[in-house]
């Protein structure tokens, strides 16, 4: 039985897990040479890459996680070897309905150093079906390479979603997330990334939309090791009807990561009387020669604005619309799939304008 | 260059750290039981709704878990601290019959001084009881209250009763609990409407006695229209044994009044320092909380302001200076609970030499608190790597017609300022202080005189060749 005060996820316990039968991997094209992607029943030999040796990281929880490595039924792993590139996203997406409505998918994702992809992760339900999903994904990032995880999650509102991300950076490496959290009814989701070695990098951009009784418990963190580390959390988010977010955003340098720099900075729409907000902005600090700031702010539309936009025929619905477009727009033109963008577009149109 | 390396024992604490013989008249036995509670009720003399309200209280400490998100406090026996002690000594008004010893304790720490200089009134706690309390005739004739509790609890016993623990009540938290049941000295200021106090009025507590807890109670209500700046002032000489601090603060700001609360904590560091600070403000009230934390080995100190009526207005300033084994946990608590309700939270902390400064911090805004507005700004100055500064300040909206801002830095003093400073012919060492000076300054400014002197004397002291 777990229990999050926060956002009175009480007494859950995990539903039974079905089969996902369906298709989830799809490619356009052959991979290029040195880059292998298999579902994850012939995982990764952690064994036999020497350095994967680390598993630090609690993510949403112990309970969380080892449901994933238990119950497991999809789920991919990815093997970039040494300077390969694939220039062309990866895409994964499940897609829950009455024959599948269970997701737990573990992913494995390793890149040696010098290579470089993009993978997206789209996870979206049938209407009515009353979908489950739980998934890890679990990232391990050489010397100087570069990688961009997307995570889309446009579930209905019967659904539940919990998500844990763990990413490990070596010196130069790179992590970029992008993360829309556009659905379900409760939505747990963790992106946590060691900054292990010298200059390690890594940037998050996360939009989140909270519409009807839409729960959500965001949490981001970078915890800093290696000197000169860089990290960006920016979130932004609107919030409606009587959708309850939490936001928790952990800047945590460790003793030893001289120069490091990170930043953090989360903005939230509020758009009806009902909506409930919590931020937790932590900084954690054990070296003193850090740069670390974090900026957390709350507000309703700018009335000018959507007075302007007013006075020119549109619809408040529709200004408003506009407007948090317009706070999305960056994250989402970094998704580099013209046809999620497009489906994320219409998503976010059709809960603020035909709501 | 040759660099001198300072440590806080090599640092004169001074007159902080004179002791005297411990002499007493009555002390309880170490621990805590039904009897030790009983026992200091009759002492004391009170009413029979106070000895069953101490032993409520004490049934709630024994029911309610220590805190275990906060400071390490396994260290802190309750067993092993004597929780009254009744100094060798009557209450005085007159200066000149306090005894000799705790005279000379206050002289040294500059109390009547301050006195005849700059307050309107003055009390002195020497371990658990009040030994000394005076105020200006012409406040009384405007009918301003300023005694110890025990006195208030006599003479203005339905007062006290009506807001006695009714903001920090004994379920508020463990050491509430403890405070309820074990409660002693403290002061009572009662502000008629309509009166403009001044000149601000001060306590001081001192705890003398080793291995003992000091737990007074101040209550203050201001009424319609009116002002005053209280100031508090803390210390302790320093034992081996653990000594626990455990006080209760509650402020009644009402309709249009204004209440400053200033304090300077500079307890020793063996103090376990468990404070509990409240104000509830009405209608278009202000309360400011200037709050300084040097002291102690531990302290939890979160004042909590909660706006009750339309328009009322919280300001927190507060620094805090963690060194060497000390783990200050502080913050400040707001709750929006009214329409147009502001606040201001202004939060720096240093610490260097392995100290640990935390900021904890809770804003809240109810549903009903709608076009309320508040900033939050936390800074943190880290002056080694063997220090820690964590920030957490909880922000929890539930409406949408507010101006929320939050921000929230940590740093060292960056080179490039070091560099420019020295270019002008200052020494590093100088140019380091100058910062540091420069960075507490907003707080400074708002500390009363001889506090602003005090903390950028130990700022001199404690930088001196420690940092870089």
């Amino acid at each position: 039985m777990i229990t999050w005060k926060r956002i009175k996820l009480e007494n859950f316990s995990f539903p039974k897990i079905y089969d996902y039968k369906k298709e989830f991997i799809r490619l356009e094209e052959e991979l290029p040479l040195g880059i292998r992607l298999d579902k994850i029943y012939d995982t990764v030999d952690k064994t036999k890459i020497n350095w994967l040796n680390t598993s630090e990281g609690n993510g949403l929880g112990k309970e969380f996680i080892s449901f994933v490595n238990e119950f497991y039924n999809s789920g991919v792993s990815l093997y970039l070897e040494r300077n390969s590139l694939i220039e062309k996203p990866i895409v994964v997406e499940f897609n829950m309905d009455k024959e599948n409505p269970t997701v737990v998918d573990k992913n494995i994702i390793v890149a040696e150093p010098n290579s470089q992809a993009t993978i997206v992760f789209d996870y979206s339900t049938d209407e009515g079906v009353e979908a489950f999903h739980n998934g890890f994904t679990e990232i391990h990032a050489g010397e100087n390479s570069s990688l961009t995880i997307i995570k889309v999650q446009r579930m209905n509102d019967i659904s539940q979603n919990f998500d844990t991300n763990i990413a490990y950076v070596k010196g130069e490496g790179k992590v970029n997330w992008i993360t829309a959290e556009l659905g379900s009814q409760i939505s747990g989701s963790n992106f946590t990334t060691f900054l292990d070695e010298v200059a390690s990098e890594s940037n998050l951009s996360s939009i989140y939309l909270g519409d009807g009784h839409r729960k959500m418990d965001l949490s981001y963190s970078m915890i800093h090791k290696g000197p000169r580390s860089i990290s960006n959390i920016e979130s932004r988010g609107a919030l409606m009807d009587n959708a309850k977010k939490v936001f928790r955003g952990n800047l945590d340098f460790k003793r030893g990561s001289r120069l490091a720099k990170g930043g953090e900075e989360e903005y939230v729409l509020l758009l009806d009387p009902t909506v409930k907000s919590d931020s937790i902005p932590a900084l954690l600090c054990e070296e003193d020669d850090v740069q670390g700031e974090h900026a957390a702010s709350a507000g309703q539309i700018n009335e000018n604005q959507l007075f302007y936009l007013m006075s020119r025929g549109l619809s408040e619905r529709e200004a408003k619309k506009l407007i948090i477009e317009g706070a999305f727009r960056p994250v989402i033109d970094r998704i580099p799939l013209e046809e999620l963008k497009q489906i994320i577009d219409s998503e976010i149109e059709r809960r603020l304008v035909n709501a | 260059m040759e660099r001198k390396k300072t440590y806080i024992e090599d640092i004169d604490r001074g007159i902080y750290d004179i002791k005297n013989e411990f002499t007493y008249k009555y002390k309880a036995d170490k621990g805590l039981t039904p009897e030790i509670v009983k026992e200091i009720s009759k002492e004391k003399n009170e009413p029979k709704w106070m000895t069953d309200f101490r032993l409520k209280s004490l049934e709630i400490y024994n029911s309610m878990p220590i805190p275990t998100w906060g400071p390490d406090l396994s260290d802190l026996n309750i067993e092993d601290i004597v929780t009254y002690i009744r100094p060798d000594a009557e209450m005085k008004h007159s200066w000149d019959d306090v005894p000799e010893e705790i005279k000379k304790t206050f002289e040294l720490l500059g109390l009547p001084q301050a006195e005849r200089e700059s307050l309107a009134g003055v009390g002195a706690q020497y371990d658990s009881e009040v030994v000394y309390h005076n105020i200006r005739k012409e406040l009384v004739d405007q009918g301003v209250v300023y005694m110890d509790m025990e006195t208030a609890l006599i003479e203005y016993e339905d007062i006290v009763r009506e807001y006695f623990m009714t903001l920090v009540p004994p379920t508020a938290h463990k050491f509430a609990a403890l405070h309820g049941a074990v409660w002693s000295g403290g002061s009572f200021v009662y502000v008629p409407e309509g009166v403009d106090v001044d000149i601000p009025l001060q306590s001081y507590f001192r705890l003398n006695a080793p291995g003992a807890g000091q737990f007074e109670h101040t209550l203050i209500i201001v009424e319609k229209g009116s002002r005053l700046h209280f100031i508090e002032g803390c210390s302790a000489p320093k034992y081996k044994v653990n000594n626990l601090h455990a006080g209760c603060v509650e402020l009644f700001v009402k309709e249009n009044a204004t209440l400053r609360y200033s304090t300077i904590e500079n307890w020793s560091k063996n103090m376990y320092n468990l404070n509990t600070k409240r104000a509830v403000v009405d209608k278009n009230g202000t309360i400011e909380w200037v709050s300084g934390s040097f002291g102690s080995k531990v302290s939890m100190l979160y004042p909590m302001s909660i706006l009750k009526g339309e328009g009322a207005r919280s300001e927190f300033t507060g620094i805090t200076f963690a060194s060497q084994g000390q783990h200050l946990d502080t913050g400040t608590k707001v709750v929006h609970a009214a329409p147009y309700t502001t606040s201001t939270v202004n939060s720096k902390s240093i610490s260097k030499d392995g100290g640990y400064a935390f900021y904890r911090g809770l804003l809240k805004v109810a549903p009903n608190a709608y076009g309320c507005k508040s900033t939050v700004s936390c800074e943190s100055l880290m002056l080694d790597n063997k220090s820690k500064s964590d920030t957490l300040p909880i922000i929890e909206l539930n409406n949408d017609n507010i101006d929320i801002g939050h921000e929230a830095k940590i740093g060292r003093i960056s080179d490039e300022a070091i560099f420019y400073l020295m270019s002008r012919g200052i020494s590093e060492e100088e140019a380091k202080a100058m910062i540091v000076r420069g960075f507490v300054e907003p707080i400074t400014k708002e500390l009363p005189l001889e506090y602003a002197v005090e903390l950028n004397n130990l700022i001199n002291i404690e930088l001196e060749g420690t940092i870089g």
